[in-house]
């Protein structure tokens, strides 16, 4: 089916309120669906792939500090969807990038990971560069990089796999920022290294791919949108007699 | 730079917040030239916008399909109506209606066959409806049956009706829902952004309801003339132009002011510059003979105004009795350069508070040349970005400063949290509960303020006292719940000051 991006982004906070979202989480989270989903980076499709995760996470838990100082921090994403207060991560880093110039942040154990260039995207509207990594693991091995320009919302984005990499242990369920406050991080490849460009989306690709939706109107999966819908649903007050007396004009106007 | 430029780079001598923005003064503000309406008909005007009727297929009781061009300099739209016979059982100006007497959408461009039978599938369904992306406004709106009833009659006669009908309710229509930006699949607002003709806002549902205006006098008119065709003839002039679109409940308003801070704010900066512009003129005699006659005619008009709410004609009734007094000042005071100033200090005095701002009003009126530029300055970009490197201490203050009312309140008493608006499951209609006695209270909508605000600045205070140089961020790395709360966002001061009664309203 077909849908408005105010519509998308309306059900989604409707639904992350329901799966237990804090009113500001859900806004956010929404808006980083409804962006993705706009740019034609399949945001819809993201949040349906970590939907079980989420209801099934503790709602309580926080992402923690591990570390910080002026300039750099480690956060523990306790396993959680970066759609769960993950924002609050990336302001730190922007407040450590306005503070210090440059600022690195490394949040780890987390999923969901495509869905943070929602959130970058305000970041870098507000006048902050940005470059954004993460693994994935699985073979071979792929990395993400994405690049925003201070002031620009849309970014540049590629996906490459990498053959020669050395053995090690890490796990593959962090992100990296690096924030800049006056000095442009556009990642480029280098091509001395043995990389295969699985996918590249330029800022120009994107921002057509938003106009178009703003135009057409976003396709979305009719099973998808039905769930979000059901999880809309636990923020409703079942209706009776007594509570139809509660807003508005008679039930029945014959004037 | 012009006087609005500057007033509006550097707002001196605008009222302060803490008086326009008291509930009691923003319910007294009335309709200024700086309006959506007003703007649109001037823009309509100006630029010579064309309605053509494109198709009127209306049976002999007015149900059908009737289509109307809409031709600006810059563009083209449709006015696509869906009129339908109406059970009066089934007649509720509530959310939760599922028919009404028209329904219709404006669309942006050509309406083909395809498109009319798409929008004929799923118009008349409204909510329940799928709608097209080229639909700019989704509306429907019930009749006033017994405006229909005698403007029927009356003119099938071949006579006019008696404008007294329309003293008493002002339409032949009342709109009871006006959607746009991208419900049920319509086109979003980000849209119209670079569009000239409807780039401000709701200026597009304005345009929207005009044309269900236009269809409500030709629908009577094709009524009358079906009745008798021998001696029906149409509206009279001054009748059409006297005659208005009704609006019902108006119930997505209470969410919309709470989640749009900085719009509200924008529009009534606006206002007040206007104000602040109009009051810097040095007028001549013949603006204060214009402001006499504005006076008598508001005079008129609210003398004329008929209204169900006890409250507001016991208001209409000030306002009524003390312009008599407002004419005798005006005609009797020396002309002196700051005279406008001198009325507005006398007023404050001396009138009640819709009188005040009537006065206001029509100081606003009398200088289209100054204040009329504002209309472009509606606009704003909405944004509630943390601030996160701000001083933990400054958002204190900030708070302490600007939110005193929310912290002196007291949320632990039943009186004091009185209230609640929840979603029902019904249509999702907004509803206000009763806390402590109607279900639904941990379903609340996140509309009051003063309570959020309230528990924010309390632990704001406590994590001050354990980290008294922490930023914004700190504090919600630790208490992400607040991340939301309108007090944590650096537009505290601003944009959201009116002040909310948490306490059983009088009935």
């Amino acid at each position: 089916m077909k849908v408005s991006y105010n519509e998308l982004q309306g059900l989604c906070r409707k639904a992350f309120s329901g799966i237990g979202f804090e009113e500001g989480d859900a806004a956010d989270a929404a808006d980083m669906v409804a962006w993705m989903q706009c740019h034609g980076l399949h945001g819809v499709e993201q949040l349906n792939r970590g939907l079980d995760y989420l209801l099934a996470e503790d709602p309580e838990a926080l992402t923690r500090v591990i570390y910080q100082d002026g300039d750099l921090a480690v956060l523990d994403g306790q396993g959680l969807s970066v759609l769960r207060s993950i924002s609050l991560a990336t302001e730190l880093g922007f407040a450590k990038a306005r503070a210090r110039g440059l600022s690195v942040v490394k949040i780890r154990r987390c999923h969901n990971r495509q869905l943070i260039m929602g959130y970058l995207s305000r970041l870098a509207g507000r006048g902050m560069n940005i470059t954004a990594f993460w693994r994935n693991a699985q073979v071979p091995l792929t990395e993400q990089v994405v690049g925003f320009r201070a002031g620009h919302t849309t970014p540049e984005v590629r996906v490459y796999s990498v053959r020669d990499v050395p053995e090690e242990n890490e796990p593959n369920d962090g992100i990296t920022l690096v924030m800049a406050n006056h000095v442009e991080l556009l990642p480029s490849l280098d091509p001395d290294h043995d990389l295969d460009l699985l996918a590249h989306h330029p800022e120009s690709e994107l921002l057509a791919c938003r106009e178009l939706a703003l135009k057409e109107g976003i396709v979305v999966d009719d099973a998808i949108w039905a769930r979000l819908k059901t999880l809309a649903h636990r923020i409703l007050v079942e209706s009776s007699d007594a509570s139809r007396g509660g807003a508005g004009a008679g039930v029945n106007d014959n004037d | 730079m012009t006087d609005t430029e500057s007033l509006a780079a550097a707002p001196l001598g605008l009222r302060p917040a803490d008086e326009v923005m008291q509930l009691e003064r923003l319910g007294s503000l009335h309709a200024t030239r700086l309006s959506f309406v007003r703007s649109l008909v001037r823009q309509m005007a100006r630029q010579r916008w064309q309605i053509s009727r494109e198709r009127f297929d209306l049976d002999a009781n007015g149900n059908g399909t009737a289509i109307y061009r809409l031709q600006t300099p810059h563009g083209r739209y449709h006015g696509v109506m869906f009129a339908q016979p109406l059970d009066d059982a089934r007649r509720s100006d509530r959310v939760i209606a599922e028919a009404w007497d028209v329904t219709f959408g404006m669309v942006e461009g050509d309406v083909d066959d395809s498109l009319l039978a798409q929008m004929a599938a799923n118009v008349p369904l409204q909510e329940a409806g799928r709608q097209h992306p080229r639909v700019l406004v989704l509306s429907r709106a019930n009749k006033s049956l017994r405006n229909f009833a005698h403007f029927v009659e009356a003119l099938s006669r071949g006579e006019q009706p008696d404008p007294a009908w329309l003293t008493r309710v002002g339409y032949l229509y009342r709109t009871t829902a006006v959607y746009g930006n991208g419900k049920f699949g319509i086109a979003d607002f980000a849209r119209l952004l670079d569009n000239p003709d409807f780039r401000g806002p709701f200026s597009a549902q304005m345009a929207g309801v005009y044309l269900l205006r236009h269809f409500s006098i030709e629908q009577v008119e094709h009524l009358a003339a079906c009745r008798s065709p021998s001696t029906a003839c149409p509206l009279a002039t001054e009748l059409r132009r006297y005659l208005g679109i009704g609006n019902s409940t108006g119930l997505g308003m209470a969410p919309f002011l709470i989640n749009h801070p900085q719009l509200i704010a924008q529009w009534i900066a606006q206002r007040e510059t206007a104000l602040t512009l109009a009051l810097r003129q040095v007028p001549e005699e013949a603006d204060r003979v214009r402001l006499i006659a504005l006076t008598r005619r508001a005079l008129t008009h609210f003398e004329e105004t008929v209204t169900e709410d006890a409250e507001q004609s016991e208001r209409n009734a000030a306002t009524v009795a003390a312009l008599p007094d407002v004419l005798t000042w005006l005609s009797s005071v020396p002309l002196e350069p700051d005279l406008w100033h001198q009325l507005v200090e006398w007023s404050a005095r001396a009138l009640p508070l819709e009188a005040q701002e009537l006065i206001n009003t029509l100081l606003i009126e009398l200088y289209p040349d100054q204040v009329d530029a504002l209309e472009d300055r509606m606009e704003v970009e909405e944004n509630l970005d943390l601030e996160p490197d701000m001083p933990l201490i400054r958002l204190r203050q900030l708070i302490e400063t600007h939110y005193g009312w929310a912290l002196a309140h007291d949320y632990a008493s039943r009186e004091g949290s009185y209230w609640f608006w929840y979603r029902s499951a019904e249509k999702e209609e907004p509803r206000l509960g009763v806390r402590h006695e109607e279900p639904g209270a941990e379903k609340e909508m996140p509309l009051a303020i003063g309570p959020r605000v309230a528990r924010t600045h309390q632990q704001v205070c406590a994590f001050l006292e354990a980290h008294p140089r922490a930023t914004v961020v700190d504090f919600l790395l630790e208490h992400p719940r607040h991340k939301r709360s309108r007090a944590t966002h650096p537009d505290a001061g601003q944009g959201a000051l009116w002040r909310y009664p948490r306490q059983p309203l009088a009935s």
